[in-house]
């Protein structure tokens, strides 16, 4: 309680001082190597997803419409999730830390609020604005723009990432119980004409449909930034409209952070979700559940399978494996539409890596959900365990896989057959499944012999944090060592005709049955070898 | 039914000696009440005994099985608790049951009825198809302590069972550890709670620095000592450990 001639640390002081301390925390040696790595290979897909992009649209005969239209649906995308996670709490991460040290401090509610949205903003601003001005250089480049164009452009996404991420805070915090009903229905009732809204650049796949629906967009801060962005690294006069456009971007960030401060004077933090990095029984649901794991009359390796079959499915994984195939799907037909399959052999390369890096993070989770005392002190074989675990993960994966290939692979095959480099696709294609398979053998085998399973004792969380970024870095690349015979068999396939010592068709063939052989005993060992690194693992 | 067996055992980690030439024996239905101070050895004796650890040198035995060179046969007849038992929060407790119970190679038959007996005897028939992650610590120790004893094991290593439970759970799980007992199970039993080692026990083993200081009932203790003849455990814990 403020007393007279007590003296009071400023609004100001206290954000400062919550700024310092949670920049302080964040901003470690490990966390600037992440962002360094980070930014590298976000530029790096930035250059071959903006080729993609330019490819298919100078394909097609589009242009700066077609620019503007991609964009605004992206950015559509980016403000719905926004808009979700703060339904879901999520849209002011706190942690743990938080609420024992500063949430029981006597600090107000809105110098938390205020010092969460600088963070949260200088760490968008870090972490986004290197690739998103690579991405609009190249777009200027190849727009015959000025080089300059690209920072008001970056400017002008930047600030709509920062405004969704407050109001995705906003919806968070209007999530407190002193919303009255009234008001929570039209809080809902706008939040989904955004949403609505946002999503109308997608009708416009639709032929036909009116060009008035245009503007409408444009009207949310996703739509604004999109044409901002789009007109001036086309290289488009400054117009009066465009000022009036940058005005409206700046008004909706001004009054979402006003909206904020003004909601969280009030005591918020029971709205919001803590995240502390471990899995806790809310992530997995609570209460009775349908048993899915039966037993009786069956022997034990299928019940293994299937509980790690239950395991995953409970634990949203293969939920989100399902979510990142379908945007692989869409990728790759993109990709294939676009012609640069036949035209380039290296990006078959990428395709197979970005495959190949499913299998490898996917293995992660396993160990995450294992508990390695149980099965240690059982006397099974620990050998086939881990065989039938690999057994269990990489089945869904090859099935979510197989459709994306099919998509890829049967217009390729029914247009382009015969031409130079289309056996190589075709080799590319089921060598990409063995590509995921082999890295998720090798994702296995890391966890296995460096990865900490829930009981393990846990290193102070900078040097585990050091350590997973030089694990990271270390196991990229001995996957990418493993997976490399695979790749250079395809590139030995994609070679002209004359090079070749037999004709393409039954050299392909040869090479298909060398690469299975090849993943197979890659496999096999990677599998044995992590299971005697679980048998001999003494940290439980 | 089971013994326990160690003969000069020595654990050592990176040049620290966690058990030090360590030898022992737990008599076939016995109660033994393993104590001693934080990072005595408690817990690395029970790893290793359980295959969790492998031993520097020595040898460990359950019922002749060398625990190093026969590690499935002596698995067979052990059941194991560890401090902070991790379970598979996405299991249901019925899930984690019978999938503890396969890969224990609890037979088809048996195993059903097993589970059934033990959430009666454990009070978690109404949990059954609850998951494993939405159950507090005391139904969560019970877990552990009812996939431990599916497989009717003759050994039961116990690693603090009793830790951040409430005082009701706690009694249950003293009395349902005295009815192992009476049911002619070896159990090893290491807790920081002297008064359930007093009441339940048949003999004490007090391990300090990785060294076996003390072993016998408390009268025998209570000699050793030099204490009188009705102190109580704690006191006759406090002295010893302080000699050492």
């Amino acid at each position: 309680m403020k007393q007279r001639g007590t003296p009071v640390l400023s609004d100001w002081r206290n954000i400062t001082i919550l700024t310092r301390y949670w920049l302080k925390g964040r901003l470690t040696r490990a966390t600037a190597l992440w962002l360094i790595l980070g930014q590298g290979f976000a530029i790096i897909f930035i250059a071959f997803g903006s080729n993609i992009f330019l490819s298919f649209s100078s394909k097609f005969g589009v242009g700066t419409g077609f620019s503007e239209f991609a964009l605004s649906l992206i950015l559509a995308f980016i403000l719905i999730g926004l808009l979700q996670s703060g339904f879901t709490g999520s849209g002011l991460p706190i942690r743990s830390a938080d609420v024992d040290y500063v949430f029981t401090a006597p600090v107000r509610p809105r110098e938390v609020f205020t010092a969460k949205i600088f963070i949260n903003s200088l760490t968008t601003i870090l972490f986004s604005f290197p690739p998103m001005l690579f991405l609009y250089v190249r777009l200027a480049v190849f727009n015959n723009a000025p080089l300059w164009t690209a920072v008001p452009a970056g400017l002008a996404t930047l600030l709509f990432i920062i405004t969704g991420l407050i109001l995705s805070a906003d919806v968070t915090l209007s999530l407190s119980s002193s919303l009255g009903p009234r008001m929570k229905l039209v809080r809902n009732i706008l939040v989904f004409g955004v949403a609505a809204v946002a999503i109308i650049p997608v009708v416009f796949l639709v032929p036909g449909v009116p060009t008035w629906l245009t503007p409408i967009s444009q009207i949310l801060p996703s739509g604004l930034a999109a044409d901002l962005s789009t007109r001036v690294v086309n290289g488009a006069p400054w117009t009066a409209e465009l000022t009036l456009e940058s005005f409206a971007l700046v008004a909706w960030f001004a009054a979402s952070l006003l909206l904020g401060i003004r909601m969280s004077r009030a005591h918020f933090y029971e709205v919001v979700t803590v995240y502390d990095g471990s899995e806790s029984g809310k992530t997995i649901g609570e209460g009775k559940t349908t048993n899915l794991l039966q037993t009786a009359g069956r022997s034990v390796w299928p019940v293994v399978r299937d509980k790690e079959t239950v395991v995953m499915r409970r634990s949203k994984e293969r939920r989100g494996l399902l979510v990142s195939s379908a945007f692989l799907s869409v990728f790759m037909v993109i990709y294939s539409l676009a012609g640069v399959f036949q035209s380039s052999p290296t990006s078959f390369l990428f395709i197979l890596f970005l495959i190949g890096s499913f299998g490898s993070g996917n293995a992660s989770g396993w160990l995450e959900k294992e508990q390695f005392w149980i099965i240690r002190t059982s006397g099974i074989n620990i050998r086939r365990y881990v065989a039938e675990i690999f057994r269990a993960r990489v089945t869904p994966l090859l099935l979510l896989l197989i459709p994306v290939t099919v998509l890829v692979g049967v217009p390729l095959l029914l247009g382009k057959l015969g031409q130079p480099g289309s056996l190589a696709v075709l080799l590319a294609l089921p060598d990409a499944l063995l590509v995921a398979a082999v890295m998720m053998g090798g994702g296995i085998y890391f966890a296995a012999r460096y990865g900490q399973s829930s009981t393990d004792e846990i290193l102070s969380s900078q040097a585990q944090q050091l350590t997973d970024v030089k694990l990271f870095l270390y196991q990229t690349l001995v996957n990418l060592l493993l997976v490399s015979p695979l790749m250079g068999l395809v590139l030995l396939a994609a070679q002209p005709p004359e090079f070749l010592p037999v004709s393409p068709g039954p050299l392909t063939l040869v090479l298909f049955v060398a690469s299975v052989a090849y993943s197979y005993e890659v496999l096999r060992r990677l599998l044995n070898a992590s299971g005697d690194w679980i048998g001999r693992r003494e940290n439980l | 039914m089971g013994d326990i067996s160690i003969e000069n055992l020595t654990k050592k980690y990176d040049g620290l000696v966690a058990l030090n030439n360590v030898s022992l024996k737990v008599g076939s239905g016995e109660i033994v009440g393993l104590i001693g101070p934080n990072g005595a050895g408690k817990s690395t004796l029970m790893k290793i005994v359980v295959g969790i650890l492998k031993p520097t040198s020595g040898t460990v035995s359950v019922s002749g099985h060398d625990v190093v060179k026969e590690p499935e046969a002596a698995k067979r007849l052990i059941g194991y608790v560890p401090e902070n038992p991790s379970l598979y929060t996405a299991l249901t407790v019925s899930e984690f049951l019978r999938f503890v119970g396969k890969i224990r190679g609890v037979p088809d038959g048996v195993l059903e009825s097993k589970i059934a007996d033990s959430l009666q005897t454990f009070t978690l028939l109404d949990k059954a198809s609850s998951l494993v992650g939405s159950l507090s610590k005391g139904m969560k120790q019970k877990l552990a302590l009812m996939a431990a004893t599916l497989h009717d094991p003759d050994v039961l290593i116990l690693d603090e069972p009793l830790t951040a439970l409430d005082p009701k759970t706690q009694a249950f799980v003293h009395g349902w550890i005295s009815s192992q007992g009476r049911n002619g199970k070896t159990v090893l039993l290491s807790t920081h709670n002297l008064e359930i080692v007093q009441d339940y026990a048949t003999r004490i083993i007090i391990i300090d620095k990785g060294v076996v200081i003390a072993t016998g009932g408390l009268e025998s203790l209570r000699r050793l000592a030099d204490a009188r003849g009705d102190a109580r455990l704690d006191e006759v814990f406090l002295k010893l450990t302080e000699d050492s």
